[in-house]
């Protein structure tokens, strides 16, 4: 017994020392990982998504010439960190990082998190290091902008338009060559005209959008329809929602997403991949989507249209969104870190990544320079892009002001149990101010 | 039973200990004892306790987690305005909408599926591993594979009640009906468990006292009653504390089935504590809403065991 309990007591001890060690070895990997206390010339950079992955590979490369041929001798460190779906793994690790301050000279982070960021201070203006912002897409100047400086540079664009399935339309009787184009977009009278042939041609919900994503995917797509209302979220210095997120023009906003799911055009219950598998003729997507098509549903020829317009207007809008390159506020070489993010943004590093990552471009001259080579989608998507894409509000208190518009695009979609939509708005609108400051 | 035997024999151990600890004579092995329990101290104490007191401390804080540096105590403001918080009332409504439900659901099935595989026939084997699969598989692969199941349009149990005549439901997609779907996948996750440990509750019940009661006269019915039930109470002492304690910390099905909609009406503490402190960052205000929470389920651990008479199970 007694022998045993030594042997066992052995035994754990060794274990929890081992234990230990592993957390020392890990907290010295982090620290090796921050460039404070690094040699003086390396800048370390922290991205979340994986080596592997399309953008990983890009940007090995992008660092392999960066640190061969910058003349300032800088040598940048890439520590790639994936996500998770929604953000963690990433974001823990900074989140950890605070408390702890260690922090890179670089981060990225997603697009709605720059006032969050900048607010408290852990990432700082980038306008000193960053000569070349005059080519960047308006909507990444916007979603990089808080209290008028720019803390964030978005190094690729997103967009969302209606995937039409052609067959589909075709057989319906539509044609092709009438529909609409960013420069003469339709109005939602006409777009439920559409609607209206599809929905009697094949019996049934004809679009999918997305309603049950509840998700940011609802605020980043159905915004649009809200701004080319006229509408807002908040007023332009984020310190009201009351007056602007209950106004009539966003009243009518969600009167039409509304009448898409009461007139049965749309559905709130899906087919999963709907339109791929040709349940559905139309399906509002991002720009994500085309790749997936691409690779598994050859058989679908589809074209992309743009956002319909609120006839009131006939202002175009759509999302946009990405992630983008900060500075710490705790790096101690903002030179080189400027240097960095200034080469990683340039003209030929960004068209890299998009062409590389299959995604939308953040500044015009490379904008201009894919129209010319890539297919009929995307570049209407492009187009749309650079046109009519509108940032998402830049909030300190994003995460709850999304999630209180997600509800309402629901609440807006159960027609029974909200008819009264002024009534849904105004309660609305009290929710998001109060979260506002 | 045998092991459940095992575990009591293991409580008398230690309470003879406690009696050798204090006397001086035995000093050596005290000392032993106490560094046997050090690795689980250790452990308990870096993952358990510590985290808790921190809770209970950021609860009086103003904690956001991205400026920790700036963090203040604030005293009981986060309490304030927790009790005016209409959402977190939501969320304890569903929750014991949930357990009031999963409770006799779970339970039960499991005592079912119990008595019906505690027989030596041949193929109860196959039966026990069917039931008890579920338990093994990852709760969000079980979830997603359920939304599959359950999807209005084109499901196979929208198929399944159309084929029969029945007319399609909405499920997760009605306020009214989703939290009873996520109950029902549950239940059938989880009751595997509960019938693992209620069978071998069953198998430790003497032969002789269904014999006895037999010679008395007492049909099936009444041996179930009188003889099965009442020897189970210990086991099922057990299973009640677990599975109440197991159903108010929902939140996986939920995250992946509904995301705590539709309007709300699946949205569970846990998930809005989840939600407050790691999307919304307020972690003074979700140490808070633990601390509330995580007294509500004392309370109601406390009465059941006042209730159910576990007392008396020494």
């Amino acid at each position: 017994m007694n022998r045993m309990s030594k042997y066992f007591m052995l035994m754990s001890s060794a274990a929890l020392l081992a234990a230990c060690g592993n957390g020392e070895s890990d907290s010295s990997g982090e620290n090796s990982g921050n460039g404070g206390s690094a040699s003086s010339d390396e800048v370390t950079v922290w991205v979340q998504y994986s080596e592997e992955s399309a953008e990983g590979q890009v940007m090995v490369e992008s660092i392999e010439e960066f640190n061969e041929t910058n003349e300032e001798g800088i040598t940048a460190v890439v520590e790639y960190i994936p996500r998770s779906g929604s953000g963690g793994g990433y974001e823990d690790k900074i989140n950890a990082a605070l408390t702890t301050d260690s922090l890179p000279d670089v981060i990225t982070l997603d697009g709605p998190n720059t006032a969050a960021y900048a607010n408290s201070q852990i990432i700082q203006p980038l306008d000193e290091y960053i000569s070349s912002t005059d080519d960047l897409l308006p909507s990444i100047i916007e979603q990089g902008t808080f209290n008028d400086e720019l803390y964030s540079i978005g190094y690729s664009e997103s967009g969302v338009g209606f995937f039409y399935n052609r067959t589909m339309l075709e057989e319906a009787g539509v044609d092709l060559d009438t529909l609409p184009t960013v420069d003469d977009p339709w109005t939602w009278d006409e777009f439920n005209g559409l609607l209206d042939t599809l929905a009697s041609n094949y019996d049934g919900p004809v679009l999918d959008m997305g309603f049950d994503d509840q998700s940011e995917w609802l605020l980043y797509a159905f915004s649009p329809f809200v701004w080319s209302a006229g509408g807002e979220i908040t007023n332009e210095e984020g310190t009201e929602a009351v007056g602007y997120f209950d106004s009539e023009e966003t009243v009518s906003a969600f009167d039409f997403i509304q009448s898409l799911v009461e007139e049965g055009y749309s559905t709130i219950t899906p087919v999963e991949k709907g339109f791929h598998t040709g349940e559905y003729p139309l399906y509002m997507s991002g720009s994500w989507t085309m790749q997936e098509l691409d690779n598994e549903y050859e058989d679908i020829d589809y074209g992309i249209m743009p956002y319909p317009v609120s006839p009131n207007t006939n202002e175009l809008f759509s999302p946009t969104g990405s992630w983008a390159y900060g500075m710490t506020t705790s790096t101690e070489k903002p030179e080189e870190a400027g240097v960095l993010i200034e080469f990683l943004t340039s003209e030929q590093e960004l068209y890299d990544m998009s062409m590389g990552n299959s995604v939308l471009p953040a500044r015009q001259s490379v904008a201009d320079r894919m129209l010319e080579e890539v297919e009929e989608p995307m570049q209407v998507l492009i187009e749309q892009n650079s046109k009519t894409g509108r940032a998402r509000p830049t909030l300190i208190n994003y995460p709850q002001v999304s999630r209180t518009f997600q509800e309402t695009v629901t609440e807006s979609t159960y027609y029974e149990q909200n008819p009264d939509l002024n009534s849904l708005l105004e309660t609305k609108a009290q929710e998001i101010e109060s979260n506002l400051e | 039973m045998k092991n459940t035997k095992g575990i009591f024999r293991g409580f008398t151990g230690v309470r003879a200990n406690s009696k050798s600890l204090m006397d001086n004579s035995s000093f050596k092995e005290n000392t032993t004892g106490y560094l046997f329990l050090l690795p689980a101290l250790i452990v308990l104490g870096l993952f358990l306790f510590i985290p808790a007191m921190m809770s209970l401390y950021y609860s009086f804080t103003d904690y956001y987690m991205l400026t920790p540096d700036l963090t203040e105590f604030i005293a009981l403001d986060n309490f304030k305005t927790l009790l005016s918080d209409a959402t977190f009332r939501t969320s304890v409504g569903n929750i014991f909408q949930f357990v009031i439900f999963i409770m006799p659901i779970q339970v039960g099935t499991a005592l079912g599926l119990a008595l019906l595989v505690n027989r030596s026939n041949r193929g109860t084997m196959f039966y026990k591993i069917a039931y008890f699969s579920p338990v093994v598989m990852s709760l969000v692969v079980v979830s997603v594979l359920w939304l599959y199941i359950l999807n209005p349009a084109s499901g196979l149990l929208n198929e399944i009640l159309q084929t029969i005549g029945l007319p399609a439901q909405p499920f997760l997609s009605s306020p009214n009906q989703a939290m009873y779907v996520i109950i029902f996948v549950s239940a059938w996750q989880g009751a595997g468990y509960q019938m693992l440990i209620f069978l071998a509750g069953l198998q430790n019940i003497p032969e002789e006292v269904y014999e006895a009661s037999t010679i008395d006269g007492a049909n099936k019915w009444q041996q179930f009653l009188n003889v099965t039930l009442p020897m189970l109470k210990p086991t099922s002492l057990l299973i009640l504390t677990t599975t109440l304690i197991d159903a108010f910390k929902l939140i996986i099905q939920p995250m992946v089935m509904t995301q705590g909609g539709p309007l709300n009406s699946t949205l569970t503490p846990v998930y809005y504590i989840f939600r407050t402190g790691f999307t919304d960052r307020q972690i003074g205000f979700a140490s808070a809403l633990t601390v509330m929470y995580g007294g509500i389920i004392i309370i109601f651990t406390v009465l059941q065991r006042k209730f159910v008479g576990g007392d008396t199970n020494e």
